[in-house]
């Protein structure tokens, strides 16, 4: 997940002096995560950052980018808001029945009373358009604000709008039964709310008093009790939801924003009434009020869990030598506690981290944090080969004969828009089935290269693929690996001459495999189901020594056409083959992509020499007579070099 | 006028990269490409709704064809699961073969396309040891002298992550004399040993993933990798 973070928002929790941008980008890409740009200089600068999916949990917001920078930096880390005391006085006038506790695990909701709704102050406005979040009120911009300091997202209501029963707002935590409805706040370009009806099963937000479901839990909120600008109390709710419901939620409706994206990752279920006590402090200061009082309400508690982390088995699985003290200074300064006993450090994850759950999660932490520059490297001894793949050496074998034969081979798509073996769903209309043969792909693939013979400079077209094929078998998808070879000999297409010469090519495949191959051909195309060729023959226990490809430097190729065109002329006996090659290909300029000598006859003491000129454009199609310039240049030379044309 | 014909440069690497990881008794396995849904994420510590699973775009086959449920493969990883549950400790294997991912295509990606994945599993296996195989593999792949060094990652059937940077020291390629992001790998995690019944406690491994295709853009400087699977001589005869 990319996520933008504002630097001097970062700069609010780390120590005097302050590191530049330059050393918070080197640190982070070596340590933690990699810098996908930088935007802005020096206080305005904003770091694009690729979080990796197991710190989804603590590093999407600030707090948890500079506890990253302290730990690696070596630095204190300042005003941290999870290290905050709650000092929100309970109250009674909300209350919520949560149905599943395994669904919503901890719910807390607060009150401020006396706020006055607008815009937010200048400071405010700018961090959120750093990170790109638009500012809306300084109600929900300090609900925005707190998500992106502390990672917890929030909701907030107004109390005016909320139906209280005997004094008491109340929240009710359920399922959704199916074919109930909810209607969500309209999505980001649209103006209309949405109506959903649920499947069953999704958690939803709903008050208790009217029985109203006012929003999806950790997905999405409603309009229901909206902030404008005549709300005066609010309600704030923060809670933690299962983090697969809510993803399965969200992904369901395809609904992807920031709140669903942090449920989803796990955030700590410490965070709920230390974001409450951050936004209470932050709606005083900016919208003015005073807080109400808070409910928490966490029945089904979870906190980093103890693990057992070895010295000694950190070493061996990071290859690094590094003693058990240094050890502890790293994780310690990590926010972790660590519990020396003997041999054994009992490691336990600050409340953030709920990624850091066995011996090896810890082990990472000592490596990374401690520099993964300082693993040296082991070429592990040579071992002699224990087992060799068949299937594989009688492909290539299969490979070699037929390049021997002058056949090139191709790979080609597994995909088609139509047969057995079909797909759920597919990015593209013709990536719907599996193909289940390789011949209609190898016709194709005959059609369009026939025209480049001459281009590249071979009499017909052969191309043989090797790949898997998928079938049904019993009802169910069956695949092996099939082969398909095939020949060309006319631009034109298939000429009905080809299956003669292909016979004679399965005759060749035959002897060097030595058994009888089960071909079945069709208009100069043959082709089998190799797994069962395989299978028949002998096991191989030795590896042919393959040799290196020679030094190939790819070279983009034209896509248009070329034109060709031939030319003989009589010269002295002697003169040489390249002599005239190298008059021709002067001659003939940069257009001349290639060009063959064809053949050499002698008659009557004179001697013939015929060549083929093949034209090509990179930027268009040739015209015809964009080539005969070039050609009389061509015969201009040839003339004067004391040649003659035929 | 009629040569020789050409092999096609996907085979002509993996035809190499077996022989590098032969010669140190790396075992080349494979397995299907239409895999299970528990082969190709589950015993992967992949767990269902979780966010990694967004990493990868699958292809699922449609339940009427399939027993189970069913992906075309979108990593060759459980080639190693399936090495893993069959083999036991030492063990080095290799699994080269084609993935799919249901993303939409351009010059850099394709929804089919060629991994590269490898293991080593022993008493006492470690990070210099990975670091120490891939610079072998890719000093002899690209016949040349390489570095590689490491930044935190995260795979879920690793632990620790890795992202492998390689540097071409020398020669005057486009590619020499710096960094590239060219791979991922990891110390295989406690789980996925102990679900293919390989006690973490007395074994270790790591493990690695490259794409060919990406090494093939690196190697013959190809700009654009769905010429790969064009079916074009105009490509293919160039190697």
């Amino acid at each position: 997940m990319v996520q933008k973070f504002s630097y001097n928002w970062l700069c609010d929790y780390l120590a005097e002096p302050k590191p530049s941008v330059e050393a918070i980008s080197e640190a982070l890409t070596k340590h933690a995560f990699e810098v996908e740009g930088i935007e802005g200089e020096g206080d305005n600068a904003v770091i694009e950052l690729k979080i990796l999916p197991d710190r989804g949990s603590d590093c999407l917001c600030h707090r948890g980018i500079a506890r990253e920078l302290s730990t690696i930096l070596n630095t204190e880390m300042q005003n941290d808001p999870l290290e905050a005391m709650v000092s929100l006085a309970p109250t009674s006038s909300i209350a919520v029945t949560i149905e599943d506790v395994d669904a919503c695990p901890r719910f807390t909701a607060s009150i401020v009373r006396g706020v006055k709704v607008g815009p937010s102050p200048e400071w405010l406005q700018k961090r959120l358009q750093a990170i790109g979040v638009r500012s809306i009120n300084n109600i929900v911009d300090a609900t925005n604000y707190v998500m992106f300091d502390m990672g917890q997202p929030l909701h907030a209501y107004d109390a005016g709008k909320f139906p209280q029963k005997d004094g008491v707002w109340n929240f009710v935590v359920r399922k959704a039964t199916a074919g109930e409805q909810v209607s969500l706040l309209a999505e980001g370009g649209k103006t209309e709310d949405r109506i959903v009806t649920l499947r069953g099963g999704e958690l939803l937000i709903v008050d208790g008093a009217s029985n109203t479901a006012v929003g999806l839990a950790g997905v999405k909120g409603g309009r229901f009790a909206g902030v404008d600008d005549a709300t005066t109390d609010i309600i704030i709710e923060a809670a933690h939801f299962e983090p697969g419901l809510t993803r399965r939620t969200a992904r369901g409706l395809g609904i992807v924003i920031d709140a669903s994206k942090r449920f989803e990752n796990e955030p700590s279920r410490d965070l709920p009434p230390l974001a409450q006590q951050n936004i209470v402090d932050v709606i005083i200061k900016i919208a003015g009020g005073e807080p109400g009082g808070l409910l928490d309400v966490y029945e089904n508690k979870k906190t980093p869990p103890p693990v057992e982390v070895h010295p000694r088995n950190v070493q061996a699985l990071l290859g690094i030598e590094i003693s058990t003290s240094a050890m502890v200074s790293i994780l310690k300064r990590g926010g972790i506690t660590v519990d020396e006993q003997g041999d054994v450090l009992i490691c336990t994850g600050p409340i953030a981290r709920t990624d850091l759950n066995i011996e090896a999660d810890f082990i990472e932490e000592v490596g990374r944090v401690y520099g993964y520059h300082h693993v040296v490297s082991v070429v592990p001894e040579a071992v002699p080969l224990t087992e060799w793949n068949t299937r594989f050496m009688y492909c290539e074998e299969v490979r070699n004969a037929l390049v021997a034969l002058g056949f090139t081979e191709i790979i080609t798509t597994t995909f088609r828009n139509q047969d057995e073996i079909g797909l759920q769903s597919s990015m593209a209309s013709d990536k719907c089935f599996l193909r289940s043969e390789l011949t209609s792909s190898l016709q194709d693939a005959l059609t369009r290269n026939a025209p480049f013979t001459d281009l590249l400079g071979t009499r017909d077209t052969r191309l043989f693929e090797i790949g898997t094929v998928f079938t049904r078998e019993n009802g169910v998808v069956a695949e092996h690996y099939s082969l398909a070879l095939g020949v060309r000999l006319k631009t034109t297409g298939y000429s009905g001459k080809e299956d003669a010469l292909l016979t004679e090519v399965i005759a060749q495949l035959e002897t060097a495999l030595g058994m009888k191959l089960p071909f079945v051909s069709r208009e100069g195309v043959a082709e089998l189901n190799l797994t069962d060729v395989i299978a028949a023959l002998p096991p191989k226990h030795q590896y042919e020594t393959v040799a290196q490809s020679a030094d190939v430097t790819y070279s983009s190729f034209s896509i248009y056409p070329s034109i060709t065109r031939d030319i003989a002329l009589w010269v002295p006996e002697g003169t040489d083959v390249a002599t005239v090659t190298n008059t021709i290909r002067e001659a003939a300029g940069p257009l001349c992509v290639r060009l063959t000598h064809l053949d050499t006859f002698t008659k009557e003491g004179r001697t013939s020499l015929a060549f083929r000129l093949v034209f090509q454009s990179k930027q268009k199609t040739l015209a015809a007579n964009e080539v005969d310039t070039p050609m009389g240049v061509v015969y201009d030379a040839a003339s004067k070099a004391g040649f003659e044309v035929r | 006028m009629t040569g020789s014909g050409h092999k096609h440069p996907m085979a002509q690497m993996i035809a190499e990269i077996n022989q590098i990881f032969a010669e140190r008794g790396f075992v080349f396995a494979e397995g299907p490409e239409a895999e299970t849904e528990q082969y190709n994420f589950d015993r992967l510590n992949i767990k269902k709704d979780h966010p990694a699973r967004d990493m990868q775009d699958t292809f699922w086959l449609r339940s009427e064809d399939v027993s189970e449920p069913t992906v075309l493969r979108t990593q060759t990883s459980p080639v190693q699961v399936r090495f893993m549950e069959s083999h036991t400790p030492p063990m080095r294997m290799i699994c080269p073969g084609k993935v799919f991912r249901n993303e939409a295509t351009d010059a850099t990606h394709e929804a089919q396309f060629h991994q590269l994945e490898g293991l080593y599993i022993d008493r006492g296996v470690h990070m210099g040891h990975l670091k120490g195989t891939i610079e072998y593999f890719f000093s002899k792949f690209f016949s040349g002298e390489v570095e590689v060094r490491f930044r935190p990652s995260f795979f879920p059937f690793v632990e620790p992550g890795l992202e492998v940077d390689m540097m071409l020291k020398g020669g005057d390629s486009k590619l020499a004399n710096r960094w590239i992001e060219v791979m991922g790998a990891g110390m295989i995690h406690p789980n996925v040993l102990q679900g293919a019944g390989i006690d973490p406690t007395q074994f270790s491994g790591f493990a690695f993933g490259v794409g060919i295709d990406r090494l093939a853009v690196m190697k013959y400087g190809i700009d654009d990798i769905r010429h790969m699977y064009s079916g074009d001589a105009r490509f293919v005869n160039q190697f």
